[in-house]
């Protein structure tokens, strides 16, 4: 075949072009580190998503020594947890699903940036330096609420962040005489040992007691005063654990009054007047 | 001076005029919807509730790169075996059927999609009439299946017409023994042969799974494997919206330039490489899918680099051949050439922006190929932007400029105005940089593609410049393109009225400078590159699928389809459920 010089010449230019091209996307993979996602997660029925160990509660969970995993549902047209919080300094891997369609999961301004594929998993780590807070967006075609996919990434200062959540249970009205029970609840979700004090508030009491929670655990511990110290009427409470505040009301009944309400159902369901709160997320400051 | 096609071919010409009407029909409506979006994104004018966004841009997609680029094709196609093989097909009732198939199966897709802008979509078949799912239709997003049962209708057609070329060649073949195949012959078989191997994915996608399924005959799919198959076609089908422009740029633009083309061999080898490497690539649109292992994206990135190839050697002979001609026509100097050129010529001008636009849009395809980095472009405006210079533009213009050039031959009658022939492939050049320069920088700062409002609640960090600007040059861009596209319409329909009037174009091609007899015979083997491909595409395929069907098995892991009708009642029904099973 004949090819002209100035051909050959810009042939052999084109392929030391493509195998440089080549060079340099490989030298991306294997010397930078940028992986590409892959096939390391088992399929899930999306059908499945709400009873998975993982994917059952959406959130952020420390595995390491500031290293964290976060368990994203994307499905339309939300994105949960939503803030998803995480510390500065941290390598954080996202693992996101969706039970519906296939959704985007895509942070402007940085290169995170997944399809999500229902029945797949994408996993995907990343590297937080800096403190920080990113939109988070659905950059594929979802459905006709598609640009209304929205999410928050917030990286918080490293001292700043925690994995607490704090729950406090209380009836909401007992007989006089009985005794005020706050059934404190504190869950922590880091591994270190959480070593706090909870402080708790009612009228004009303040009670403070220490408690350790360890790594990964829970502790509860229960607050107990005798209603007759409140006296009668409407008493409000607070209990707050490390910046996490819980606030209620608990009425202490006239005498008189036919025993507490959860005993007159007689069926043990107490939920008519026992109020549960909850705080979590790294709002503590 | 030769005769003209439609005095030598009538029955010919007559379908290749309906090839094109229909083409030009679907690139009117599309403009109209590309000008929508542009609007509408950018906020500058908004008449439609964002929901109905998708139905616009599903109908832009489809009218413009399923409709528009591929009735082009098969209308170019049709001229350039005719005049090659100077025969018509075996039997016009088969081109004809073949038409016809494309033409139903076009008219199913865009009833199914354009029901979309019905407040109360009429019930067909049981389901609601709607195919809000981009042209991509990725399931569980579900579709009409008059949407699926159309698109199958119109692949068969387009089957046929490859099958209608590769007869004529075949009689001619017995009638010439010893001949070359002609190049515009030889181009348009192993366009069809790269088709052929490329749109077995989509069609099974379709037929086997979409459609069944959109008939609930079968209960689910498996999402990974229909996208898949789907990007087993889609990056195929990027080159068979440019191999016409391809065939344009090798056949027409040295004549109009006042030349002959540099290299018959070289374009021989430039298309017998898309045949090999165009299939097995397709997983670089899935760099960011889950369920795929990182190997196989890196054999589909290595070989997409490689498919850099045949578009380099392009370059050089279509500015090679330029320079012939230019020379031809008196140009001297290293550079100088280039003011000989015959720049007030449409055809001439619209094919080399096309071209240069395409040089630009080329190495940007480069960074969406480079498997790490598109972590930063994937489904952002930089990808619209992409797509916009490439098949929007090297495509799209080198079609309108061909058809400057064909449009006498085919109708007998003068191109009514050669000035504003002029002033409309300008316009298009100067839409196009304003509307892709900012597309290409929008998605580098994070802006998506394929949303009605790319406004969150956060800010993007533009780096020079802001966002009203962008949007401002993305409107403005698209508004001007709109313009060039009307124009060019009118320019058309003018002609085919300006019937008065004696056409001067010479419809000959000259031989190549270096002509067939230098290039070895296996060039022309069609037999050896299709199994060559088949084995390729075998080798970047069989693992990849395999894995995904042993993953979630062929039907999917129960996942449930999803009907695209903008119905809040309807959605609710998906989204309440799920609140159910995640408490937040
Ligand atoms: C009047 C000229 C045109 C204008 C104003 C225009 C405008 C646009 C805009 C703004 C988008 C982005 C929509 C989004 O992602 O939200 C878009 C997408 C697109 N355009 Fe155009 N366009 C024009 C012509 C063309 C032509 C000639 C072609 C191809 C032949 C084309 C092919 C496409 C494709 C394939 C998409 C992507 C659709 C999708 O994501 O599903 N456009 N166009
Ligand atoms: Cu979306
Ligand atoms: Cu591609």
């Amino acid at each position: 075949m004949r090819i002209h010089t100035y051909e050959k010449l810009w042939l052999v230019a084109s392929m030391v072009l493509i195998v440089g091209f080549i060079a340099t996307v490989t030298y991306g993979s294997v010397g930078l580190g940028i992986t590409m996602i892959g096939d390391d997660e088992s399929t899930i029925a999306p059908d499945d998503i709400g009873d998975d160990d993982q994917f059952g509660e959406p959130r952020v969970e420390q595995v390491g020594e500031d290293e964290y995993e976060a368990y994203v549902i994307a499905q339309t047209w939300t994105f949960q947890p939503d803030p998803i919080e995480v510390p500065a300094g941290s390598k954080v891997t996202f693992y996101v699903t969706s039970p519906d369609v296939v959704h985007g999961f895509a942070v402007p301004g940085t290169n995170i940036n997944a399809m999500v594929i229902p029945g797949e998993t994408a996993q995907l780590s990343v590297e937080f330096d800096e403190p920080g807070e990113y939109g988070i967006i659905c950059n594929e075609y979802c459905g006709a609420g598609h640009h209304d996919m929205e999410g928050e990434l917030i990286v918080q200062p490293e001292d700043e962040f925690d994995l607490t959540e704090l729950t406090v249970e209380a009836l909401e009205s007992v007989e006089p005489g009985a005794d005020v029970e706050l059934t404190v609840t504190i869950e922590n979700g880091e591994l270190d040992p959480l070593e706090t004090t909870v402080d708790t508030e009612i009228s004009n009491e303040t009670i403070q007691q220490d408690i350790t929670v360890e790594g990964d655990s829970t502790e509860n511990i229960s607050i107990t005063i005798d209603s007759e110290d409140l006296g009668e009427g409407d008493h409000d409470w607070t209990v707050s654990v490390d910046g996490y505040e819980e606030t209620g009301t608990v009425t202490v009944e006239p005498p008189g009054t036919d025993g507490n309400e959860t005993d007159a159902d007689g069926d043990g369901d107490d939920s008519a007047d026992t109020k549960t709160n909850e705080t979590t997320g790294g709002g503590g400051t | 001076m030769t005769a003209l096609f439609v005095d030598e071919y009538p029955a010919q010409a007559r379908l290749v005029r309906a090839a094109f009407l229909t083409a030009f029909t679907a690139f009117g409506v599309g403009a109209l919807f590309g000008l929508i979006q542009a609007l509408h994104r950018t906020d500058v004018f908004r008449f439609l509730e964002s929901e109905t966004y998708y139905t616009v841009l599903t109908g832009h997609g489809v009218f413009l790169v399923i409709t528009f680029a591929i009735f082009f094709l098969v209308g170019l196609y049709q001229w350039a075996v005719t005049v090659s093989l100077e025969r018509g097909p075996v039997d016009m009732r088969i081109s004809w059927t073949w038409y016809g198939l494309m033409s139903i199966g076009t008219l199913l897709v865009a009833i199914s999609i354009l029901a979309g802008f019905l407040d109360d979509p009429p019930t067909v078949l049981g389901s609601e009439l709607s195919a809000d799912v981009l042209f991509t239709f990725y399931a569980p997003l579900q579709a009409h299946p008059l949407f699926y049962a159309g698109l199958a209708t119109f692949f068969i057609g387009i089957w046929l017409a490859g099958a209608d070329w590769f007869r004529t060649w075949w009689v001619w073949k017995g009638n010439h023994p010893d001949e070359r195949i002609p190049l515009p012959t030889f181009m348009v078989l192993m366009t069809m042969i790269m088709w052929y191997v490329g749109s077995i994915g989509v069609v099974v996608a379709i037929v086997v799974f979409l459609l069944p399924w959109s008939l609930e005959i079968i209960e689910s799919v498996n999402p990974l494997l229909t996208r898949t198959l789907f990007w087993y076609f889609g990056h195929m089908v990027v080159y068979f919206w440019v191999l016409p422009a391809y065939l344009l740029w090798y056949n027409v633009l040295p004549k109009v330039s006042g030349g002959r083309l540099f290299s018959d061999p070289l374009a021989r080898v430039v298309f017998i490489l898309f045949v090999l490497l165009s299939t097995p690539v397709g997983i670089h649109h899935q760099y960011l899918d889950p369920g795929i292992a990182e190997g196989f994206k890196f054999i589909a990135m290595t070989n997409t680099m490689f498919l850099l190839l045949p578009s380099l050697l392009t370059a050089f002979t279509v500015v090679a051949s330029m320079e012939h001609g230019a020379r031809q026509l008196g140009g001297k100097g290293t550079f100088g050439w280039l003011r000989a050129l015959p720049w007030r010529n449409p055809a001439f001008t619209g094919m080399a922006l096309a071209g240069a636009v395409f040089a630009f849009g080329g190495f940007t395809g480069i960074v969406n190929a480079g498997m790490n980095i598109n972590y930063l472009v994937h489904n952002s405006l930089w990808v619209s932007g992409h797509i916009h210079t490439q098949v929007g533009t090297a495509s799209a213009l080198t079609f309108m400029a061909g058809t400057y050039w064909l449009i006498p031959q085919l109708t007998g009658n003068q191109l009514i105005s050669r000035r504003l022939g002029l002033i409309q492939v300008v316009l298009w050049f100067i839409g196009i940089v304003f509307m892709t320069n900012s597309m290409y920088r929008a998605g580098l700062f994070g802006v998506p593609r394929r949303t009605a409002e790319p406004q969150y609640g956060f800010e993007y960090d533009v780096g020079v410049g802001s966002m009203a600007e962008l949007d401002a040059q993305i409107a403005l861009g698209g508004t001007l393109l709109f313009i060039s596209a009307m124009l060019f319409l009118g320019l058309l329909l003018l002609t085919v009225f300006n019937t008065d009037s004696e056409p001067i174009v010479d419809g000959s091609i000259p031989p190549a400078l270096s002509g067939p007899e230098d290039s070895p015979r296996v060039l022309d083997n069609l037999r050896l590159w299709t199994a060559i491909a088949l084995v390729l595409v075998a080798l970047a395929y069989t693992l990849p699928l395999a894995a995904i069907v042993s993953r979630g098995g062929l039907l999917g892991p129960d996942v449930n389809p999803f009907p695209v009708v903008i119905d809040g009642l309807k959605i609710l029904q998906y989204v309440l459920p799920s609140i159910e099973v995640v408490p937040i």
